[in-house]
């Protein structure tokens, strides 16, 4: 550490790239924290974290026992052994004895982005609330036709105030707190709606992913959506070569005199060579960054056979959007997972093409089965394609939506799966880091990338903090350390 | 040559030549994502905008490596003699995954911007190729899997995407970073690895090993592109040559030339003559020779130009104990390390000096008129005057010229022609043979009249007597003339004729100060015509007055008897006067004298704040001197202290030589080794330093670490202690402990271990060690001990005597909870920490408990740099993004959230990394002087900026915050940049205005306003010019 700073003080590194690679170096050693506890206040599992943007202070969860509770992750309540472990006791919390609490599971909460003052939250009782934070009391109320699954607030925008909603319902609802009244309904998909996301580069496009296996992009000043994801329509071959020339001098390139013979395994590298004739299609293909001008509305007639697209097979459970905006990562999957007993020898499935038997988590009785079908994947906004990065196999669940988190500065995607969180670099699709701890099922994890720390929230009601070691800097000066971690099961 | 501010950080500068275009253009894009085309006007030099724009997006990640603008012009070069003007375009990465391109129209116009993806992950360089029918670039990339390649691209602008372009190279260089495209006729790009050099076409593929070494820059040598200045890592330059048979490429050849500053840019000029820039020693210019030298070196160094970046630490001293602080700094990096002494104004050098009180006036004469040396230094007193002479040992002794009368004080002397000298008393004007030294004629003043001022120069003779009589004499061999007298209204206060025409021995104007009306009048001569009147306003009478010529412009100087100098521009055929400006020296009277150093004729100023005016690129130019208190001046260039000045003050001549005519001085103490930490020890009269030695022994590299101990006047190395391998000196501190009178340096080292030394007998002896868990970055003396910043924690030790009578350090308590604190300021109990990247907060501790508790701190994650403490309740502080800001303790907060909270005062975009605040001055303070109470501190960052952080009592920022915002409306930024956008704190996070800070620069540039431009802001301040003229140059005195 000493010679990076070193070398940023000699000008020998620049500022920036300084402190994305200290923050790279922390984040790969990532591990529960033994220096910060979040004492959760959580009596049913928790669903949704999230931190607040403008401080990166404050951090919100909703959970199933119908509770919503705000942490300070910068500043203890107190401290254990000896001064060396902070506790963060919940600031407040909201449950069911409060006047205007939900009834039902939380099954998401998100700050107002502009700052803390008000949060947002969703509920399996059909409603979705504002509540202004200082007096935890609910400002604006909106009514929703089945339970709510995500809600959403655009970072980015300045000219609206609109909450996205996805619910049970088929139909995606804007809320608007300004008015306080429902301002739009969107219609496309054919099922629930698990996740919403908006864009971060523009403020007028949401995403939205179905129960139906669609995501749908939606320029919410134009009726309809623009795009459809379709999970065949890959990268590949978008650039075509320049005929003529391409053949001749492939025959230099053997005598390249690096020694390295890795060829490289990423996909999009070897695009030259699969011009599959799809780059026709590109033109029709809106692109998002293309801001104001009214771009071509497709008639629902032609629309048919893209609007049938699908991104998963199954349901999308999971939305995040990049930081640079550049990248949609997806997940999703259908079939579900069981837990069986196996004195009953008994379970349903309904899509079933492959079972996985796997060991048992806690009882032997017990076993978990899951179909092989739930995916991660990667596109790129920009042209509406799938990347195909191939995620490895990994299992998620299916039944509930998934909050997954992003670290852009190392190319990691944090994914809730099954007991444990996992992170994969993006481009590769490798598990780069698996986080153990929780008893049961993950369901979401929040980055604060302000302190390189993850959080993630589960059904065994734990809210668990994972932070650099904070012995990396010692390593990092007397060389590389074998994996410190210790837990294992 | 033409130096303007730029608002931004530059990331890209690039000339190029449009279609049509008779010059070229220069394109600069800064780091914040604007850029502008500017165009240079030789008739009015001036640079013209051409265009401007935002290249930001929304979308995308800032690069990597550095926000690293690749930018490059492609110009369309065809076989056949047609050029597609649509083929034109600059290119810009500026975030991850983007390429933007910004076309030219026909007319040579930039149109509107678009954004291609780039689908390669890590893009290590780009550059456009020549020779290709359409734009094409070529990416240097690195895949997932570390390994390096490259391809090409062609840039559709129809489609605003790539295609694939006419060839690729995989599997390169694992330390390939740097491409070089090459001109027709020969075409195609060199990728210059560590290992290998390759050079690589559509159809060619050369490449040669190279020595292992890190190439930074480079340089064409050849409009043809076969030759190539390559400039490493350690300053080593290398030619490399594209041997070719016509178009065809036949090999690459590489040959060592010579040692040069370790290059960041190489700039082939002419002639072998070749510019090296450098960011981490000085500049050079060189040349390379035909032929070796002995060293087998074929570079020749002709010129240097000082940097002193990166400045990694320094430290404020007042070596000469004079009461004005100097920087050392520790500057450059590797084998171009560094210490640099920068003082600001001009010293004198003291050779020699008597003791004599009562000066009242100096002139030095010459034997003879083609001596080229004085000889004679005249000093007159109330009721004598006496001669000094340099005898034949070369010593100032006490002479007599026969033809002076002594027993009077002298108004006036001067050589004349014809070997004489004159001397001018209140009773008459004598004419002496400078070789006789005998009278040779005498005017006496009329009877009941007495001189009361009087000047000359070698043939003439002004002079006033009371009752406004004025008198012009002229000189002539044996004779003194009475040419011509003028009955004037008032006295006269001061006089000059000092020739500034053609003629070195007369002048036709003469400078007349006036009593009563308070005026300056200009006198033709001989005729002693008025020409010219200027009164000066305001109720002090000018007591000196000046003609004098900088630069081959003519100016009047006038000096009022309060310390205000009045310049004027004169012109010289007529007499006008414009341009009138007004600033204070200081607040007692002034006699202005010229005087020559290296064959320029600069003035000096005597007074209690003595200055020299000087001219610097057609502009005047104030330096103070080094002194306390000048009541005359007068240059003495004699044999034995060739250009030398004697200097009366304070009951005392001395006789000492000036240093350069320039603000600031710079000593430079080159190490050959990288300084990282600097402090000074007051009591053993040393500085220790912390270096890093680099070896190259037959390509084996390793570094020492060092503790040096220098001398802090020779700066010779008196000391050194080695550290272990790999033992980094992080922190080093001059500090004593309670109960024990003897000062010790202590060293804090990435190893973890702290040393306390002590200097004995111009040695270091190590004292005690002390183990520490982490890198010990900061030492702090602290309530007599010391304080430690270790990796996360705070740590305080005791210096305990042990029973053997040895003393160690013992730890009394710490504090958690820093990511890693990196800076540590004290003051009182209070403790300042500047976190890696959790800002500052604020701990404070408690003397009872023997505890060490955090009392507030700054939510925001600011990654820091350095941080200072400016007063009880302000800190300040520099973070990563080149922003300042400065927090305040909120003690009276009603809730213990408040009284946690360390709020942001001030932000300020600064631009430039700072590496160390340290408290101090540049300048003098005089303690009678309003700014002498204005507290400053000193920063230094890696460009090699050191700057000067003033906290401004209320009144008066308000009052310069307004001129601030007149000053954007009126000065516009180069390249329509925008001053008040360029100052606003900017962070990954957010952008917000800046407050509570002024850009100093821009106020003090409203002395170099026109007149127009004041009086424009005048109006829109409600102030008098003058009034803003006095308070700006209240300012400069800070610095």
């Amino acid at each position: 550490m000493w010679r990076e700073i070193g070398d940023r003080e000699a000008g020998k590194i620049r500022p920036n790239s300084f402190s994305n690679r200290v923050k790279r170096n922390r984040i790969q050693s990532l591990q529960l924290s033994n220096h910060k506890d979040i004492v959760s206040s959580h009596r049913g599992s928790v669903n949704c974290l999230q931190v607040d943007l403008t401080e990166g202070r404050y951090l919100l969860s909703g959970a199933s026992d119908a509770s919503v509770a705000v942490y300070d992750v910068q500043r203890a309540t107190e401290y254990d052994g000896c001064g060396v472990i902070a506790k963060h006791k919940c600031l407040f919390v909201v449950d069911k004895t409060h006047e205007s609490g939900h009834q039902f599971a939380v099954s998401s909460a998100v700050w107002y982005p502009v700052d803390t003052g008000l949060f947002v939250t969703g509920s399996y009782d059909h409603h979705v609330n504002v509540w202004d934070t200082n007096t935890t009391q609910v400002v604006a109320n909106f009514k929703m036709p089945g339970k709510v699954y995500r809600t959403a607030m655009s970072s980015l925008a300045t000219s609206h105030m609109l909450i996205a909603v996805g619910t049970e319902d088929v139909q995606v609802r804007l809320c608007d707190i300004a008015s306080g009244a429902l301002s739009h309904t969107l219609s496309g998909h054919r099922d629930g709606v698990m996740t919403v996301e908006w864009s971060n580069t523009n403020e007028w496009v949401l995403i939205t992913g179905g129960c139906d296996g669609a995501i749908r992009f939606w320029d919410i000043r134009r009726a309809g959506c623009f795009l459809v994801l379709d999970q065949s329509q890959s990268q590949l071959g978008r650039r075509p070569p320049v005929l003529e020339r391409s053949a001749t001098n492939k025959v230099s390139t053997s005598k390249s005199s690096s020694p390295s013979p890795n060829l490289p395994a990423k996909a999009r590298a070897a695009q030259r060579k699969l011009a599959n004739g799809s780059s026709m299609k590109q033109s029709t293909m809106a692109k998002i960054h293309t801001k104001g001008p009214p771009r071509q509305r497709l008639h629902p007639g032609m629309l048919s056979a893209q609007d049938r697209a699908t991104a998963h097979y199954g349901a999308v459970t999971g939305l995040k959007v990049t930081e640079d905006g550049m990248h949609l990562l997806s997940a999703g999957g259908f079939g579900d997972i069981f837990v069986i007993n196996r004195h009953i020898e008994r379970y349903i499935l309904r899509h079933v093409q492959d079972v996985q038997y796997n060991c048992p988590v806690e009882q032997k009785s017990v076993m978990i089965v899951s179909r092989s079908d739930s995916r991660l994947r990667l596109w790129d906004i920009d042209s509406g394609r799938n990347t195909l990065v191939n995620f490895e196999t990994v299992r998620l669940q299916t039944s509930k939506p998934l909050q997954l988190a992003t670290c852009q500065n190392s190319a990691l995607v944090f994914v809730p799966c099954m007991t444990t969180a996992k992170a994969f670099d993006m481009w590769s699709g490798r598990t780069a880091m698996t986080f153990r701890g929780h008893y049961e099922y993950v369901n979401c994890c929040c980055f604060s990338f302000l302190d390189q720390e993850l959080y993630t929230g589960g059904n065994d009601r734990q809210i668990l903090v994972w932070s650099p070691s904070s012995l990396v800097y010692d390593e990092m000066d007397e060389g590389p350390n074998p994996d410190q971690d210790n837990w294992s099961d | 040559m033409l130096d303007v501010p730029i608002y931004g950080r530059i990331a890209t500068l690039e000339l190029f030549r449009p279609h049509g275009e008779t010059q070229d253009l220069l394109f600069i894009a800064t780091e914040r994502y604007k850029f502008c085309v500017l165009q240079w006007d030789a008739e009015t030099s001036e640079l013209i905008t051409r265009a401007m724009g935002d290249v930001s997006d929304r979308i995308g990640r800032p690069t990597d490596n550095g926000q690293v603008v690749y930018c490059q012009c492609f110009h369309c070069v065809l076989i056949i003699g047609i050029i597609d003007p649509d083929c034109r375009l600059i290119g810009l990465h500026l975030y991850d995954g983007l390429f933007k391109v910004i076309p030219f129209d026909n007319k040579g116009q930039l149109k509107e911007a678009f954004n291609i993806r780039l689908e390669e992950l890590q893009v290590l360089d780009i550059k456009f190729l020549y020779g290709c029918l359409k734009p094409t670039i070529v990416v240097l990339y690195q895949d997932n899997k570390d390994a390096r390649h490259v391809k090409t691209y062609e840039v559709s602008l129809k489609d605003k995407d790539f295609v694939e372009g006419p060839w690729s190279q995989n599997n390169l260089d694992n330390g390939a970073a740097l491409l070089i495209p090459v001109p027709p006729p020969l075409c195609g790009v060199l990728i210059i690895g560590e290992e290998t050099i390759v050079y690589c076409s559509a159809n060619a593929f050369k490449a040669i090993p190279i020595k292992p070494s890190i190439t930074r820059a480079y340089g064409r040598v050849d409009a043809d592109g076969s030759r190539y200045l390559l400039g490493d890592y350690n300053g080593l330059l290398q030619l490399l040559v594209i041997t070719h048979e016509r178009e065809k490429v036949t090999g690459l050849k590489i040959e060592l030339l010579g040692d040069t500053s370790i290059a960041s840019t190489i700039s082939y000029l002419d002639n072998a003559v070749v510019f090296i820039g450098s960011s981490y020693g000085d500049s050079q210019l060189i040349k390379l020779n035909m032929q070796p030298d002995a060293k087998g070196s074929y570079v020749e160094v002709l010129e240097r130009y000082v940097n002193l970046g990166p400045i990694v630490d320094f430290c404020v001293v007042d070596l000469e104990r004079q009461g004005q602080g100097q920087v050392v700094t520790c500057s450059g990096a590797y084998k171009d390390g560094s210490l640099r002494v920068v003082r600001n104004g001009i010293g004198i050098n003291e050779q020699a000096s008597v003791e004599l009180q009562g000066i009242k006036g100096m002139w030095s004469l010459r034997s003879s008129t083609d001596d080229p040396f004085d000889t004679f230094l005249v000093v007159s007193f109330i009721s004598e005057t006496r001669i000094l002479a340099m005898n034949l040992e070369d010593e100032l002794e006490e002479t007599e010229i026969e033809g002076f009368y002594s027993e009077v004080q002298t108004l006036f002397c001067h050589d004349a022609v014809y070997n004489q000298l004159v001397q001018v008393t209140s009773s008459s004007v004598r004419l002496v043979s400078s070789i006789t030294r005998e009278l040779k004629n005498e005017w006496a003043a009329p009877s009941g009249y007495s001189i009361n001022v009087a000047t000359a120069n070698a043939t003439q003779v002004l002079l006033a007597t009371g009752g406004g009589h004025l008198v012009y004499l002229e000189i002539g061999d044996g004779v003194l003339t009475e040419v011509k007298h003028a009955q004037l209204e008032y006295d006269v206060s001061c006089l000059d004729i000092n020739p500034i025409g053609e003629n070195p021995n007369y002048s036709h104007l003469a400078a007349v100060g006036m009593w009563t009306d308070i005026s300056v009048q200009i006198f033709s001569l001989p005729d002693l015509n008025l020409i010219t009147r200027e009164p000066l306003g305001g109720e002090i009478i000018p007591r000196s007055v000046l003609l004098c010529a900088f630069e081959g412009i003519s100016y009047l100087l006038c000096a009022l008897g309060d310390g205000h100098l009045l310049n004027f521009l004169l012109n010289t055929s007529t007499g006008e006067l414009t341009d009138r400006k007004k600033i204070s020296l200081g607040t007692q009277p002034i006699t202005l004298r010229t005087f020559s150093s290296k064959s320029t004729t600069h003035v000096f100023a005597a007074s209690d704040r003595p200055t020299v005016i000087y001219s610097s690129n057609k502009k005047m130019l104030y330096s103070n001197v080094n002194l306390k208190e000048v009541s005359h001046m007068c240059p003495f260039n004699s044999a034995a202290f060739p250009d030398s000045l004697a200097i009366a003050k304070e009951g005392e001549l001395t006789i000492g030589t000036i240093d350069d005519i320039q603000k600031l001085h710079i000593r430079s103490i080159l190490l050959g080794e990288h300084a990282r930490r600097i402090c000074h020890q007051e009591q053993s009269r040393t500085f220790a330093i912390c270096s890093i030695k680099y070896n190259q022994s037959g390509g084996d590299e390793s570094e020492m670490h060092l503790i040096r101990l220098l001398d802090d006047q020779t700066f010779d190395i008196v000391s050194t202690y080695s550290l272990d391998t790999f033992e980094y000196g992080c922190s080093i501190l001059s500090c004593s402990f309670s109960d024990d009178s003897s000062v010790y340096y202590c060293v804090g080292t990435a190893y973890g271990r702290i040393l306390v030394f002590m200097v004995e007998d111009g040695k270091l002896q190590l004292v005690a060690e002390k183990e520490t868990k982490g890198a010990v970055y900061s030492l702090n003396a602290f309530n007599g001990k010391l304080l430690a910043a270790i990796n996360q924690k705070i740590q305080l030790y005791k210096w305990m005597l042990r029973d053997d009578g040895s003393r160690e350090l013992q730890s009394e308590c710490g504090h958690h909870g820093h990511i890693l604190a990196l800076y540590v300021q004290t003051r009182g109990d209070f403790i300042v920490v500047g976190d890696l990247m959790k800002s500052i907060s604020l701990l404070i501790y408690k003397h009872e408990e023997g505890a060490i508790e955090e009392r507030a701190r700054d939510y925001n994650a600011n990654w820091m740099s350095a941080v200072e403490i400016l007063d009880d309740d302000i800190y300040l502080g520099a973070e990563n993004s080149f922003n300042i800001f400065t927090v305040r303790k909120n003690s009276e907060g009603a809730t213990d959230e408040e009284r946690g909270r360390l709020d942001v005062v001030g932000e300020y975009h600064l631009g430039e990394f700072i590496n160390r605040f340290r408290h101090g001055s540049l300048v003098m303070r005089l303690p009678d002087s309003d700014v002498g109470q204005i507290p400053t501190a000193i920063f230094g960052s890696v460009n090699g900026v050191i700057g000067v952080i003033a906290s401004l009592p209320h009144e008066q920022y308000v009052f310069l915050e307004k001129l601030q915002t007149s000053l954007r409306k009126v000065i516009k930024g180069v390249g329509g940049l925008s001053h008040e956008q360029w100052r606003s704190f900017n962070n990954e996070k957010k952008t917000v205005e800046a407050k509570n800070f002024l850009d100093g620069d821009l106020i003090e540039s409203f002395l170099d306003l026109n007149r127009s431009k004041m009086d424009e802001i005048s109006k829109q301040m409600g102030v008098s010019v003058e009034e803003l003229c006095k308070r700006v140059e209240e300012l400069t005195r800070l610095h």
